[in-house]
């Protein structure tokens, strides 16, 4: 008879790992056993005469020779490790045995230095997520408010929220072992982050990204307010100009909005400037110069 | 020097456990429930966490069993710096029970 396979897309929230194990204990119990274990998806392969106990252990390791020999010593037989430093261990289920041969942290200081690890890191990452949230909010959402910029501000918020929220659970040994948590939290929690990350795609793909370089070596007549590039802006946020100017005479350089009114003049011989920040509105603008000598300038703007 | 801290019981039977000579995980799980009659196990990811962090601290070392003929296996070995950590916490639990027959 084929072997028959089975690829299972629960995904589990890393504070909720003790439900994991439960519902792998359960599917072995179903012969279902677990032959390589994800994040996102897990394989199984049936097998109904034999039952297993799941373990999982939570970060980096340094000598992997001696920790699968360390679990080996006890019948723990090494399944898989994923990207992100959870490994995966199984033992023979033995029912005359008592549940503490089926524990792989046996006093609460490894147990909570293994949750710790993993608390440690997403208190790191929620706060670091937390702080751009507040960035954004502050130097951009507020200056110039729209909606996408709103719904990254928001997403960043609820990511660092959670995060900061799993680490606190994680860091109590006795909550990690009580919890159980539906899915549907982890499901809204990824939808979350799908609109964040979709939101910050499509706040890029809406931005101008126009780069343009002229120049002479001398002019015969003065250039007056020589408009040459109209670009758009789609939602009001913060741009960036970068500006080079080099001409024998003064040379005048403007961004104009659609009135002809400038947000941003210089006039300079010798003028260098990256990131120049300039709040725009919806609308288009076009770049001006006037200059009355040979010149050479570059504009970027995104 | 600062005053050591308290050892959790892991530690402790670790290294207890290679007092007398090199012993590998499965022997230093094996005497734990010995000694402590069933009431101390040793879990599998306990013990490397406190043999990783007692080899980063210097207490214990990592050898090979040298006999000829059988497999060479991971052995531990305590060092001077583990027996000086040990006998300190023997120290500071046999005053523990001391002050406990005083009062």
């Amino acid at each position: 008879m084929p072997r028959q396979y089975r690829t299972s897309f629960r995904a589990y929230a890393a504070w909720n790992y003790q439900k994991e194990l439960e519902d792998l204990n359960r599917a072995s119990d179903q012969g279902w056993q677990l032959v390589r274990g994800g994040c996102f998806h897990s394989r199984f392969v049936k097998n109904p005469a034999i039952r297993y106990r799941y373990q999982l252990d939570y970060g980096p390791i340094e000598d992997m020779g001696r920790y699968i020999e360390t679990f080996r010593e006890q019948g723990w037989e090494y399944i898989n490790s994923t990207f992100n430093g959870w490994h995966y261990f199984r033992k023979l289920y033995d029912p005359s045995l008592p549940e503490e041969e089926y524990e792989i942290f046996t006093d609460r200081e490894s147990f909570h230095e293994m949750n710790n690890r993993w608390a440690r890191l997403a208190l790191i990452i929620g706060c670091l997520l937390g702080l751009c949230a507040l960035f954004f909010a502050v130097r951009v959402l507020i200056p110039a408010p729209n909606l996408p910029r709103l719904i990254q501000v928001l997403t960043l918020l609820a990511e660092s929220l959670v995060l900061i929220r799993g680490a606190l659970i994680m860091r109590n040994p006795d909550e990690v072992r009580r919890r159980k948590e539906s899915g549907l939290f982890l499901a809204l929690f990824f939808a979350v982050v799908f609109l964040g990350a979709g939101s910050s795609i499509a706040l890029e793909s809406l931005r101008p990204d126009y780069y343009t370089e002229q120049g002479a070596t001398s002019v015969e007549a003065p250039i007056h307010d020589n408009r040459w590039m109209v670009f758009q802006v789609t939602y009001p946020d913060r741009y960036y100009l970068d500006l080079d100017i080099e001409a024998e005479k003064p040379l005048t350089f403007a961004v104009l909005d659609g009135d002809g009114t400038p947000v941003y003049e210089v006039t300079e011989t010798d003028f260098h400037e990256k990131d120049l920040a300039l709040r725009l509105s919806p609308g288009s603008y076009s770049m001006s110069m006037s200059c009355e000598s040979g010149f050479h300038l570059t504009t970027r703007i995104e | 020097m600062k005053k050591s801290e308290p050892m959790s019981e892991s530690y402790y039977y670790i290294l207890l456990c290679l007092a007398k000579g090199p012993n590998h995980g499965y022997g230093i799980m094996q005497m734990t429930e010995k000694l402590s009659g069933g009431e101390v196990k040793i879990g599998s990811g306990t013990m490397y966490g406190a043999t990783s962090n007692m080899m980063k601290k210097g207490w214990i070392r990592e050898t090979m069993s040298g006999e000829a003929g059988l497999e060479r296996r991971r052995l531990y070995q305590l060092t001077p710096e583990g027996r000086t950590a040990l006998r300190a916490e023997i120290a500071r639990l046999r005053r523990m029970l001391d002050n406990a027959e005083e009062v």
